[in-house]
């Protein structure tokens, strides 16, 4: 297993930027998680890894060695792909074998490796069988073992759960988890998911318009988003944005809404304030850290409940509040109704502030 | 729907059941009066000719006779047609004709989809300019083919002899040498377009990942056409060569107007064969005959053709 290094990457179709200038470093063994909308480049990126596409500019560096004008089979890479890319017309062994006779292994070394690499993922009852005779999980494990069988330096991919359902997702999510685990694997793995991103990476690479727009633990991307669009982009339910403007009262900065209420920020929370380039600033804030209240308390904004979705452990409410929607988790027990007064409290620890003209996140000064 | 009365119901019961079926044909009356019209076109242009054909199979039809007057001679047709020494070499024509420009057009037609299928500069006018064979009138083309091949004018000829390959004109079209192989390179200009455009469209059916991962698993561009692309196209093959061998084994035009089986036969294939019987030598009963042995043929043909395909299917379905 290796170090990959992306050093100023970019891919430009015509006057379009796909990729535009990412640089980033995924460690020996680390797992690392392109994750981003469609159309963001994450694809793209992993594609220049794989040599699958000519770069426009920038250097890949796997292990020590500079890989950029190489071949995709000249690289040591092994990929898993959305739809599983398996050979219909080849049994699950001749799959595995593939790239070991495309490396004119002798047929010994290929039947060990194939059935080193079946035993690993459980896979030896299914080699006589034809890719289309398997279920979802089945072809995404025989995926996993093609890419196995070669021993790569870096395993990339693409993709790779969603086209199983849901259930499936998970339970596949929790072994590709262990799969890294167990080889100690390089994983480059690009996902629009950013929950897989979230339980599986070590790391995770923001990606949107081309830009990386932070490369952090999963912990931190979460807890301190660089911008507005990670934080709407990271978590689930998304972060609440409400677009609010700053006043002066006396020392202290408070939000003031449109409808009217004003949110006075903690000592903390001002002096990150005053750091914004204009007096429109952007409130952010996760469910898990707003209170409802059914009257009006000290601290808290009047807004009113558009939407209760009960999921079971939590029920997730949207709220009218100045003049955008916030979603806060409840308790189940507790009883809300559509269009019913309510007030909502900020957690001045855990409220993020953004400039709202450039939407990066303010910080200390 | 209307719900029908216990009496109804009753009646239905004791209804015989041999006249179920035209039962149901009344009751069903507009649905066949819909099939009627398409019917009656089948039943007259398809149904009764092959009727007629085999019944006048086993007629003399002497030119110097009305048709009223044709006299019943049971299999000696057949008999005829089947002992006969021409008839093996026609067959032999028809089967070098069939094969040579299936096999040809297929081929020539795979490497131009092949190419074609990469993004390149003046792709779109190159593919206009493939499709041209396939969209020019057969008759038009062979006329001009004729001239391009002439023994005194042809430009193919001239070229031939400007570039210093041989010293006269050659004859392509009136020796029996080369007029069956100067024919099938015709018809195969004529339809290797087609074989192209169908294994275009097959082309756009193999997933752009499965040779992405073909290329990451380190095979090169042969291996990837070998192990991922012409596995893909195997079906639309099947079909494309099925439908050129009909249309080779009833080709008609390209060989009658260039050179109506001559010289002495030698570009004979059963159609032209069946037609000079027929309407040169007014021969109605032995061409009905003819006729007849071709269409078992190619029924046979297509029962075997049409199984292997079916059969592929349902090992794929189980």
């Amino acid at each position: 297993m290796a170090q990959v290094v992306l050093k100023e990457i970019v891919k430009q179709y015509g006057s379009l930027y796909a990729v535009n200038n990412v640089s980033l470093t995924v460690e020996d063994g680390e797992f690392v998680a392109l994750v981003g909308p469609s159309g963001c480049g994450k694809t793209t990126t992993l594609n220049l890894v794989a040599g699958l596409l000519p770069m426009t500019g920038g250097d890949v560096l796997i292990g020590d060695r500079n890989v950029t004008d190489l071949d995709p089979k000249d690289r040591d890479i092994a990929m898993v792909f959305q739809n599983y890319a398996l050979y219909p017309n080849k049994t699950v062994y001749k799959n595995l074998a593939f790239p070991l006779q495309m490396r004119k292994l002798s047929k010994a070394e290929i039947d060990t490796k194939v059935m080193d690499a079946a035993k690993v993922l459980d896979i030896v009852h299914l080699l006589q069988r034809k890719p289309r005779e398997l279920s979802g999980g089945q072809q995404q494990r025989v995926a996993l073992g093609r890419a196995l069988v070669r021993d790569p330096q870096v395993f990339l991919m693409d993709e790779p759960l969603s086209n199983l359902d849901a259930k499936l997702r998970v339970q596949m999510r929790t072994e590709l988890k262990r799969f890294h685990q167990d080889l100690k694997a390089t994983v480059i793995y690009v996902t629009h998911d950013q929950l897989e991103a979230v339980t599986m990476a070590d790391k995770m690479a923001v990606m949107s318009g081309g830009f990386l727009q932070q490369y952090d633990s999963p912990k931190n991307v979460f807890e301190h988003p660089v911008n507005m669009f990670v934080a709407s982009f990271v978590g689930s339910p998304a972060m609440s944005l409400i677009p609010l403007e700053a006043i002066n009262t006396g020392g202290k900065i408070a939000l003031s809404s449109s409808e009217g209420w004003q949110l006075p920020l903690s000592e903390a929370n001002s002096k990150k304030a005053q750091t914004a380039s204009t007096s429109k600033i952007v409130l952010g804030a996760r469910h898990s850290t707003l209170q409802l209240h059914k009257s009006k308390e000290s601290n808290s904004v009047p807004g009113r409940v558009y939407t209760v979705e009960p999921t079971g452990d939590v029920t997730f409410v949207q709220v009218f509040l100045g003049g955008a929607t916030v979603i806060v988790s409840l308790d189940p027990s507790v009883d809300v109704k559509s269009d019913q007064e309510v007030w909502i409290e900020f957690d001045q620890e855990r409220l993020h502030l953004f400039d709202g003209e450039t939407e990066m996140a303010l910080t200390d000064p | 729907m209307s719900i029908a009365t216990e009496r109804e119901i009753a009646a239905r019961a004791k209804r015989p059941i041999r006249f179920g079926v035209l039962r149901q044909m009344v009751d069903r009356r507009s649905d066949y009066l819909y099939v009627l019209p398409a019917l009656i076109v089948m039943m007259i242009v398809i149904a009764y000719p092959i009727y007629y054909t085999i019944e006048l199979s086993f007629f003399n039809t002497p030119s110097n006779l009305q048709m009223k007057d044709k006299v019943f001679i049971g299999l000696d047709n057949y008999a005829r047609i089947l002992t006969s020494r021409s008839f093996r070499e026609v067959t032999m024509n028809t089967f070098i004709w069939t094969v040579a420009s299936t096999f040809f057009a297929f081929l020539l037609g795979l490497g131009a989809a092949l190419s074609l299928h990469r993004e390149f500069l003046g792709r779109g006018v190159l593919r206009a300019v493939l499709l041209i064979p396939y969209v020019v009138s057969a008759v038009a083309a062979s006329y001009v083919w004729k001239w391009l091949y002439h023994s005194d004018f042809g430009v193919i000829g001239a070229l031939a002899v400007q570039f210093g390959f041989t010293d006269r004109p050659i004859n392509f079209i009136d020796n029996i040498h080369t007029v069956l192989p100067s024919l099938i390179v015709v018809n195969i200009w004529k339809e290797f377009s087609f074989a192209m455009i169908m294994l275009m469209a097959g082309l756009q059916t193999v997933p752009d990942q499965l040779l992405r991962a073909a290329q990451v698993d380190g095979a090169n561009a042969w291996q990837r056409f070998w192990h991922v692309t012409f596995p893909h196209l195997k079906g639309v093959s099947m079909v494309t060569v099925l439908l050129l061998m009909v249309a080779n084994f009833n080709a008609f035009i390209i060989p009658w107007i260039m050179t109506s089986g001559g010289p002495a036969g030698a570009s004979d294939i059963w159609i032209t064969q069946i037609y000079t019987i027929a309407f040169g030598r007014q021969r109605y009963g032995l061409a009905s005959a003819y006729s007849v042995i071709l269409f078992i043929v190619m029924m046979t043909l297509g029962y075997f053709y049409v199984r292997a395909l079916t059969r592929g299917d349902d090992t794929r379905v189980k």
